[in-house]
C-alpha cells in the first residue's frame, strides 16, 4: 500500500473499526432476575392477536390461541384427554352428548367457568362462526346444571371430538356478551381465557409474543414461568439453537443430524401431507381404471422419495391414508414398482411398443403432466419413469393459477398436486368426492360414495375403522389420483421442555409440537 | 421557479399509477381465500362461512366497483382493510415503516457519503495506486447483490464468529430500556446497514469519480488554483461541490426506492420493514397490503423527484434558467 492510502485509512477506517468492536460486544444486560423463559421461533413470526377471532387461521395462528384458551376436550400423545370436561357420554337416542364439567377452572380474571360458559360459546358461535368449526353441526347446547351441559347434535357426526369437541374454544361469556364485530374486537379482555398462559405482550411487527403462567391454573401452576414467540428466519433458526438465543424452532431436514451432533433433540411428525398424481379420469385413456394402475406399477415411489426428496419423506400409500395413521389398512393394494407389469396391463389394453414408446393405431401415447414449479423435481422424475415404461410424456412446470384453472376445467391429464389434513378421515370426502382443484372429484364408484358418507356418519369407532379399512382398498383399485409420497417435518430444541408431537395433531390436526400440555406438570 | 406543467406532469403521473396500483394486484394469480387459509390443513369451511367472508372482504363485486371504492377510500384516507392481518392497512405499514426508515435512512447516508468523499479523493488522484485500489475493490463490491452480501455478512458475523444477532430488528423482551436498548437496536441493525451500504456505496463513488475527473479539466479549476487556494478548498468547494449533481440524481432515484429496494436484505435478516410486509402480502395475496405498499412506492417515487427537482438549482444556479 503506499503513503497515500496509509493517509486516507486512519481517517475512514479508524472511526468504523471503532464502531463495530463497540456493536460487536454484547452491552451487559440489565439486571433482571433470573427467570425460566423458553423462546420458540418461526419465519413468519406475526400470526394475529391470540384471541379466537383474530389469530389467523392457519396452524400456527390456532397454536397461539391454545395457551389462552381451552376446548372441552383436548389430545396428548395417545388420543383424547379431559381438558375443561372431565367426563362424557354420548346418547345414541337423542344424538347428544353430555359433558360433565370441572368445577375448580376460573377465568384469568377470576371469575369462575360454569355451564354458562360453554353454552353461550355455541351459542354465540351460531351469530358468529368460529373460523375453524362448522357450526351447523351442534344444533343447540343446554346446561343441566352449574356443570354438565348437554349438546345436541343437528346429524350424527363421527368426527365430533377431533372436528369440534377439541377444537372449538370456550369463551367467557361475561365478556363476550354483546361483542358484535369479534374480528376487531383486541381489548386485552379479548384474551381472557382459561389457560395455563396469559399474553403479557405482542407486536405484529416484530412478529413476537410474551406469555407469562397463569399461576392459578387449575392443573398446577405451568412449568416454564415466560414462552416466548420470536421471528427468525428459516435459514437461521438452526444456528439461532446452536447458539442457544432459542430453544426450539422447525428445522430443514438437511441439518437434522447436524443438529442431533450439536445435542439437541429432534422431533418428527407423524406424516400429514401428502404430493400426488391427479389423473384425469374423465376421458380417454385415463379414464380406463386398468390403465391408471398401469401408471401405478410403472412409478417407483421408494426411488422418487430418495431422489426427489433425499429420503425426508415417506412413500405414498395408495390408499392415501399414510402408514403411519392408526386409520391405515395394510392390505391396501400396493403396486409395487414393475415396470414389466405396467407394459403388460397396457399391452392388454391395445397398445403396442414401438421404437420405445406405446402406440394405438398408429398414433404414440402421449400424455400431458402439469405442475407448478414446487415439483418440478417430481414430475421430472416421473416423466423420466413413464418414459421408460413406454408412455411419452409432455412436462411442463406452470405458475400454480394456470395448473389450478386448468385441473379445475378437466383440461389436463396429469398433474403433480399436494394437499394436508391426514389425520382425521373426514377429509377423505373432501378429496376424493366434493368439488374443487384439489379433489380427484371421482363419484363413478357408487360403492366408494357410499362408503365415503356411512363413515362421517357411523358413531361405533370400530365400525367406522371398518368403513375407512375399505375405503382405502377401493379406492387403491379405482386409483383416480395416484398418493406418491408424504414428507416429513422436523422441530430441535434443546430439551428443557419435553415438546410432543399430539396424536392426530393438534386440535383438527396441526402438525406442530407445541401443545400447551407440555408446559403443564 | 416550478412552472404548471411540471405540476400537471406530476398528477398525470400520479392517476396513472393509481389505475396501475389498482389493477396490477388483481391480476395476480391465485384465488385469494385460497391463498388466505393455506393448505397446510383442510379446514371444516361451511359454504355459509365461504360466502361471509366473500362478502366481507367484497370479493364478489365487479371490478369496477371495487375501483370506485377504492378511489372514495383513497380520497378519504383510507387504504383500506386488510383481511390477512386483519387491521387497517395504513396501522400496518406505518408500523413497518419507521424500521425501513432507519435502515435505507442510514445506509443511504453513509453509502453517499462514503462514496462521495472516496470519489472526490479517487479522482483527485487519478490513476495513483490509491485510484486503482480503491476503483477495483468498489467496482467488485458494486457487482455484489445486497442480498447476498448480506447472507456472506450474516454467516460470518452472525454464525461463525457469533457477534452479531441472527435476525430481527431487537430482541424481543429482553427487558432493555434506554441505552441498552438503543444499543441493542444499532446491534441489530449494523449488518443490513454494512450489506445495503456495501452494495450502494461503488455507484456513488464511481459517479463522483468520473465527474470529478471532468470537472478537474474546466478553466475554473485552473483559475483557482492560480489563484493559490489550498488543495483541501480546491478539492471539495471547487471540484467537489460541482461533482455532486449526479450523485444527488441517484441518491433521490434509490430514495424513492426506499420501500422495494430493502426487500431481500430484509428478508435475509427478518427486519421487520416494509419489504418484509411486501413479500408476506404477496404469499398471502393481501391485496389491500399490496396496493397500500405499491401506493407508498408510487408517492416516495414522485417525492423524491420533486426533492432532486427543487434541489438542483441550489447545487447548480444554472440548472434554474434550463426552463
Amino acid at each position: 500500500m503506499t503513503k497515500e492510502v496509509l493517509n486516507l485509512v486512519p481517517k475512514l477506517l479508524i472511526p468504523a473499526v471503532i464502531v463495530v468492536v463497540l456493536l460487536a460486544f454484547p452491552s451487559c444486560t440489565a439486571g433482571t432476575p433470573e427467570v425460566s423463559s423458553y423462546t420458540i421461533a418461526d419465519s413468519t413470526g406475526d400470526w394475529g392477536y391470540p384471541s379466537p377471532y383474530a389469530h389467523y387461521s392457519r396452524g400456527p395462528g390456532y397454536v397461539r390461541m391454545s395457551f389462552i384458551f381451552e376446548t372441552l376436550v383436548w389430545k396428548d400423545t395417545s388420543g383424547f384427554v379431559p381438558q375443561l370436561a372431565e367426563e362424557w357420554e354420548y346418547i345414541a337416542e337423542e344424538n347428544a352428548y353430555i359433558f360433565e364439567l370441572r368445577n375448580d377452572v376460573t377465568w384469568h380474571d377470576g371469575t369462575k367457568f360454569t355451564a354458562d360458559d360453554v353454552v353461550f360459546t355455541f351459542d354465540y358461535t351460531q351469530q358468529h362462526p368460529y373460523q375453524w368449526v362448522d357450526n351447523s353441526i351442534v344444533e343447540s347446547a343446554e346446561a343441566i346444571d352449574e356443570y354438565t351441559i348437554k349438546l345436541y347434535l343437528s346429524k350424527n357426526y363421527a368426527p365430533f371430538f377431533q372436528d369440534i369437541a377439541g377444537v372449538q374454544p370456550i369463551l367467557p361469556r361475561h365478556i363476550w356478551e354483546g361483542i358484535e364485530e369479534p374480528e376487531k374486537f383486541a381489548a386485552p379482555e379479548a384474551v381472557i381465557g382459561t389457560g395455563p398462559y396469559l399474553l403479557a405482550d405482542n407486536s405484529k411487527e416484530h412478529g413476537s409474543y410474551l406469555y407469562k403462567a397463569y399461576e392459578d391454573y387449575y392443573l398446577g401452576t405451568p412449568i416454564v414461568d415466560e414462552i416466548k414467540f420470536v421471528r427468525v428466519s428459516e435459514e437461521m433458526i438452526p444456528a439461532a439453537l446452536q447458539e442457544g438465543s432459542i430453544d426450539a424452532g422447525d428445522i430443514p431436514p438437511e441439518v437434522v443430524s447436524e443438529m442431533e451432533e450439536a445435542g439437541l433433540a429432534v422431533i418428527t411428525a407423524p406424516v400429514a401431507w401428502n404430493a400426488k398424481l391427479t389423473i384425469n379420469h374423465h376421458q380417454d385413456p385415463l379414464s380406463s381404471r386398468q390403465f391408471r394402475q398401469a401408471l401405478a406399477y410403472a412409478i417407483d415411489r421408494e426411488a422418487l422419495v430418495q431422489i426427489t426428496q433425499r429420503g425426508h419423506a415417506l412413500a405414498g400409500s395408495p390408499g392415501m391414508i399414510p402408514p403411519t395413521s392408526g386409520w391405515y389398512n395394510p392390505d391396501t393394494p400396493q403396486y409395487e414398482y414393475d415396470p414389466a407389469q405396467a407394459i403388460r396391463l397396457l399391452e392388454e389394453l391395445g397398445y403396442e411398443l414401438e421404437d420405445g414408446y406405446f402406440t394405438k393405431d398408429g398414433e404414440v401415447l402421449e400424455l400431458e403432466l402439469l405442475a407448478t414449479a414446487d415439483f418440478k423435481e417430481v414430475g421430472q422424475f416421473i416423466k423420466q419413469q413413464l418414459e421408460e415404461a413406454g408412455i411419452k410424456i409432455d412436462f411442463r412446470t406452470l405458475e400454480a393459477k394456470t395448473v389450478d384453472t386448468k385441473v379445475e376445467a378437466w383440461d389436463f391429464d396429469l398433474a403433480v398436486y399436494g394437499h394436508g389434513g391426514l389425520y382425521e378421515p373426514s377429509f377423505l370426502k373432501t378429496v376424493i368426492i366434493d368439488e374443487g382443484f384439489k379433489s380427484a372429484r371421482y363419484t363413478s364408484n357408487e360403492t366408494l360414495n357410499q362408503l365415503i358418507e356411512a363413515q362421517l356418519t357411523e358413531m361405533d369407532a370400530d365400525q367406522r375403522a371398518e368403513l375407512i379399512f375399505h375405503i382405502q382398498e377401493v379406492y387403491a383399485q379405482d386409483l383416480p389420483a395416484l398418493t406418491l409420497y408424504y414428507p416429513k417435518w422436523y422441530w430441535a430444541h434443546d430439551g428443557t421442555v419435553n415438546l410432543f408431537y399430539t396424536m392426530d395433531g393438534i386440535a383438527i390436526g396441526i402438525p406442530i409440537p407445541l401443545n400447551r400440555m407440555a408446559f403443564v406438570e | 421557479m416550478f412552472s404548471k406543467r411540471n405540476l400537471i406532469t406530476y398528477a398525470i403521473a400520479f392517476v396513472f399509477i393509481l389505475l396501475l396500483n389498482f389493477l396490477l394486484p388483481r391480476m395476480m394469480p391465485g384465488d385469494p381465500l385460497m391463498a388466505i387459509y393455506g393448505d397446510e390443513a383442510l379446514i371444516a369451511m361451511t359454504p355459509e362461512l365461504e360466502a361471509e367472508l366473500v362478502e366481507r372482504f367484497a370479493l364478489d363485486q365487479p371490478l369496477w366497483q371495487q375501483l370506485g371504492a377504492y378511489f372514495v377510500a383513497l380520497f378519504q384516507g383510507e387504504l383500506g382493510y386488510s383481511y390477512y392481518y386483519n387491521a387497517p392497512v395504513l396501522s400496518v405499514i406505518l408500523g413497518r415503516l419507521p424500521w425501513t426508515l432507519l435502515l435505507v435512512g442510514t445506509s443511504l447516508l453513509l453509502s453517499t457519503m462514503l462514496g462521495i468523499v472516496l470519489g472526490i479523493e479517487s479522482g483527485w488522484r487519478r490513476g495513483s495506486r490509491t485510484d486503482r485500489t480503491l476503483l477495483a475493490g468498489l467496482m467488485s463490491l458494486n457487482g455484489f447483490p445486497d442480498f447476498f452480501l448480506g447472507m456472506l455478512l450474516l454467516i460470518a458475523f452472525g454464525v461463525v464468529l457469533g457477534v452479531f444477532p441472527l435476525a430481527g430488528a431487537l430482541t424481543p423482551y429482553s427487558g432493555l430500556s434506554g441505552l441498552a436498548l438503543l444499543w441493542d437496536v444499532l446491534r441489530h441493525l449494523f449488518l443490513p446497514v454494512a450489506a445495503l451500504t456495501l452494495a450502494h456505496l461503488g455507484s456513488s463513488y464511481l459517479l463522483t469519480r468520473n465527474t470529478m475527473i471532468t470537472v478537474l479539466k474546466e478553466p475554473y479549476m485552473l483559475t483557482a488554483k492560480a489563484k493559490g487556494l489550498s488543495p483541501r478548498l480546491l478539492k471539495y468547494r471547487h471540484a467537489g461541490r460541482n461533482s455532486m449533481l449526479p450523485v444527488v440524481t441517484q441518491t433521490g432515484i434509490w430514495m424513492g426506492r426506499v420501500v422495494t429496494g430493502t426487500l431481500f436484505v430484509e428478508l435475509v435478516f427478518a427486519y421487520p420493514g416494509i419489504g418484509y410486509l411486501t413479500y408476506e402480502a404477496l404469499l398471502a395475496r393481501d391485496y389491500p397490503i399490496i396496493q397500500g405498499v405499491f401506493l407508498m412506492v408510487a408517492i416516495s417515487v414522485l417525492a423524491a423527484n420533486f426533492l432532486i427537482d427543487l434541489s438542483y438549482p441550489k447545487l447548480d444556479p444554472r440548472v434554474s434558467y434550463a426552463y
